[in-house]
């Protein structure tokens, strides 16, 4: 039987799950259960964190060993806090991420993570020598770095060229990595690494970022209205298979650490010498992948994207690249209700 | 403009208090300190830093930093309706309206030029992370240096030395903007301070939980965040000692203001900013809030010899640094020493920190039968305030509790 460890966040390292013998399961905001979170919490919360809290409330979850929560927001730290009441039998822990990527922070972190690593094995009943742990750990890293590859070899054909039905792909290969296991997942990427549909010409190539875009369905939805996207920035995307840095002496807790608080962050992460960086390099994501546009997509009430879009508009605008801000929730409901609004903008681009 | 406010305050309140120099006056003395700190921070060649809730207000002030939590603002400008002015640029620049406007107000009070350049920027990633954007938002309008104090969500080893490296490190870089060194012996003195002003904090708590209680619905609204503004501070010590001396006195001379107390209620985060007359709607109804949910000490005294350490752990202890369990273990605890009836939870609208937690809180006092009022308001926008509704919805609650 597959023992799966639940997750949430983009910050957790799956090889740490699966180096400790268990599946990594993240949860996605992704139910038909009834809403109920706002009753244990409060319902200006962002619709992620909302559902996922519906989905636990509802037993609309596969069995789980364990919760691993990354204090990575305040809405993120309210569900960690209201899973211990929804499921008090749970074992969870919450790992602290710094906001900042400085060398203390990087230390920490590293911290963090060895004391994740240590939790899982102990969840799992296994008390290794920590060479033969720390052996484990570099095999799924290894096996990680090969998926990450395979993603950024997909992501670069995308930017060069429209195949219908790619960027769909893309997701669900990532999907599986998330839900599945890494072997999954980089079976899927090898057998889908030659795109199925010929190269097609579309006139509105668009850079898409945001905090969550999960469903495969939604890049099909783009390419209906008439949207190539030529490159993404979404803790569902590629940011979520971070590649991670390490060196055969290296202490692998602290590749861990530099790998994900180095990593293209989410907007709660800064890097202090370079305030509102997070606008200067979508300006430049967006500029190398040759974008017309870029479509920000946010989910309501998420304060770290929503709090940095004015200077992110003020950045795109100086340098004339066109910009759409949408928010809504997890649904490809609430993106099939910015139609009018997506076409809009993609025929502005080709004009 | 806001010079002028802060320094017409100060010699208002100043007129006043030489009229009754006998007088112990401790509200006046408190708003006169803050009014001079608020004068301060618009004055010119001052060393000034924009910093979040947790900053370590005693240090900077030891290192000769003028230093406040934006949200201070936020809140001043809502209690002088002037937040409105601000919200409409802070909104058509795109914060969203859906996000706590403390930030919003003060973020249009920088667009709008309003707000005192400041030097450099602390960003604290307690008590939320919407505080810390806006710390990012200040830093990257104003072109300044930045520093963030990442504070952890646990007590463990690691995590207090963690935060008590940050700390000494933040002091290198005050310095590197002072060119001043960090003077050992004005830490010293700022701790000492701060231990003086908590000791006596502690005694102004106590004597609150007194029955009936000698605090009126006004006296501590908000006190224990905005205090940490001045505890470094001989000033702060004089005003704890004054509050100390109101509170023994109006139980020695049987003045308890308002002293109708059918309910003992407390109040949870912060109270309403802009002109709401609550307090006198619960005057009217026999109703004291007797505890502000902030109002408690949680820290050990600070040690000079191992100062980082002791603030780390001071940031730490704060309730809203830890997870909402031990925030309501805190709350659990203050409601049943200060005996009260009931609580009233402003859910302020666009906190994801404090009202996120709205259903835990509302569970976690029920479990100790404590009935929670849950009002759907924005502490600090006015726009939207549905009066007459919360009106109704507190008359109906007090009935509930008597």
């Amino acid at each position: 039987m597959n023992k799966k460890i639940g997750f949430t966040c983009a910050y957790t390292p799956v090889p740490l799950i699966e180096a400790a013998g268990f599946f990594p399961y993240r949860i996605l905001p992704e139910t038909k259960a009834p809403d109920q979170a706002g009753h244990l919490l409060h319902d200006n919360l962002c619709p992620h964190v909302k559902k996922v809290l519906d989905r636990a409330l509802e037993n609309d979850l596969p069995d789980l060993e364990g919760m691993v929560f990354i204090n990575s927001c305040d809405t993120m730290r309210r569900l960690a806090d209201a899973w211990q009441v929804a499921r008090p039998d749970d074992k969870i822990i919450l790992i602290d991420l710094p906001s900042g990527m400085n060398r203390l922070s990087l230390d920490f972190l590293s911290k963090e993570y060895e004391r994740l690593s240590r939790t899982l094995f102990k969840w799992n009943d296994q008390t290794l020598e920590p060479e033969i742990i720390s052996e484990k750990i570099k095999e799924k890293i290894f096996q990680w770095n090969l998926l990450a590859d395979s993603i950024k070899k997909i992501e670069e054909k995308m930017t060069n060229d429209f195949f219908p039905g790619y960027a769909s792909g893309l997701q669900q290969i990532i999907n599986t990595a998330a839900t599945e296991s890494i072997d999954q997942a980089l079976a899927m990427a090898k057998s889908k690494i030659e795109p199925e549909n010929p190269c097609k010409s579309l006139t509105a190539p668009v850079f898409v970022f945001g905090n969550l875009l999960f469903d495969p369905k939604v890049y099909d939805l783009f390419e209906e209205w008439n949207v190539q996207v030529v490159g993404t920035d979404f803790c569902t995307s590629s940011r979520f298979v971070t590649r991670i840095q390490t060196g055969p002496d290296d202490n692998i807790f602290r590749s861990l650490a530099h790998s994900y608080l180095k990593q293209t962050p989410c907007a709660r992460t800064m890097d202090t010498t370079i305030p509102g960086s997070i606008a200067q390099r979508i300006v430049e994501r967006a500029k190398k992948s040759n974008a017309k546009g870029v479509i920000g997509f946010t989910l309501k009430f998420c304060d770290p994207y929503l709090a940095r879009i004015p200077m992110i508009r003020q950045a795109l605008q100086k340098e004339s690249i066109p910009f759409l801000m949408l928010e809504g929730d997890c649904t490809e409901g609430s993106m099939g209700q910015q139609q009018t609004r997506i076409e809009a903008f993609t025929e502005m681009l080709e004009v | 403009m806001m010079y002028e406010h802060f320094d017409n305050t100060v010699k208002g309140i100043k007129d006043k208090l030489s009229q009754d120099p006998s007088g112990i006056n401790a509200r006046k003395k408190y708003v006169l300190e803050l009014s001079r700190l608020g004068r301060k921070l618009y004055t010119k060649n001052e060393t000034i830093a924009w910093c979040g809730v947790t900053a370590p207000f005693d240090l900077l002030s030891s290192m000769g930093v003028t230093s406040c939590f934006v949200e201070f603002v936020g809140a001043m400008l809502a209690s002088t309706q002037t937040a409105g002015f601000f919200f409409e640029d802070a909104e058509d620049a795109g914060f969203a309206t859906d996000s706590c406007a403390y930030h919003r107000a003060v973020m249009g009070a920088v667009l709008k030029n309003a707000m005192p350049e400041p030097d450099f920027i602390i960003g604290t990633s307690s008590p939320c992370t919407a505080g810390l954007a806006v710390m990012e938002n200040f830093a990257n309008q104003y072109k300044k240096d930045f520093f963030i104090l990442n504070v952890p969500q646990n007590y463990s080893k690691d995590a207090i030395r963690f935060l008590s490296n940050q700390i000494e490190e933040l002091t290198h870089f005050v310095s590197a903007h002072t060119k001043e060194p960090l003077s050992k012996e004005k830490l010293g003195m700022a701790l000492e301070n701060f231990n003086q002003s908590s000791k006596l904090l502690r005694d102004i708590y106590d004597l609150a939980k007194t029955k009936p209680s000698p605090v009126d619905n006004r006296l501590l609204r908000d006190f224990g965040v905005v205090m940490t503004l001045l505890m470094g501070t001989r000033e702060g010590i004089d005003i704890c000692q004054a509050f100390k001396d109101e509170l023994n006195q109006r139980i020695k001379t049987s003045r308890h203001h308002a002293s109708k107390e059918k309910t003992r209620l407390m109040w949870i985060q912060n109270r309403i900013q802009y002109p709401f007359p609550m307090d006198k709607m619960l005057d009217d109804l026999g109703a004291k809030i007797v505890i502000d949910e902030l109002n408690t000490v949680t820290w050990e005294p600070m040690d000079p010899d191992n100062p980082f350490e002791s603030i780390a752990k001071r940031m730490i202890s704060i309730p809203f640094s830890m997870d909402t369990s031990k925030r309501i273990k805190n709350m659990q605890t203050l409601a049943l020493d200060y005996q009260i009836d009931g609580a009233i939870n402003p859910c302020h609208w666009g906190c994801r920190q404090g009202t996120g937690a709205r259903g835990l809180v509302s569970k976690g006092m029920r479990d100790i039968d404590i009935p929670v009022l849950n009002l759907e308001i924005d502490c600090v926008d006015s726009r939207n305030l549905a009066r007459g509704q919360i009106e109704t919805r507190v008359e109906a609650f007090m009935e509930m509790l008597s």
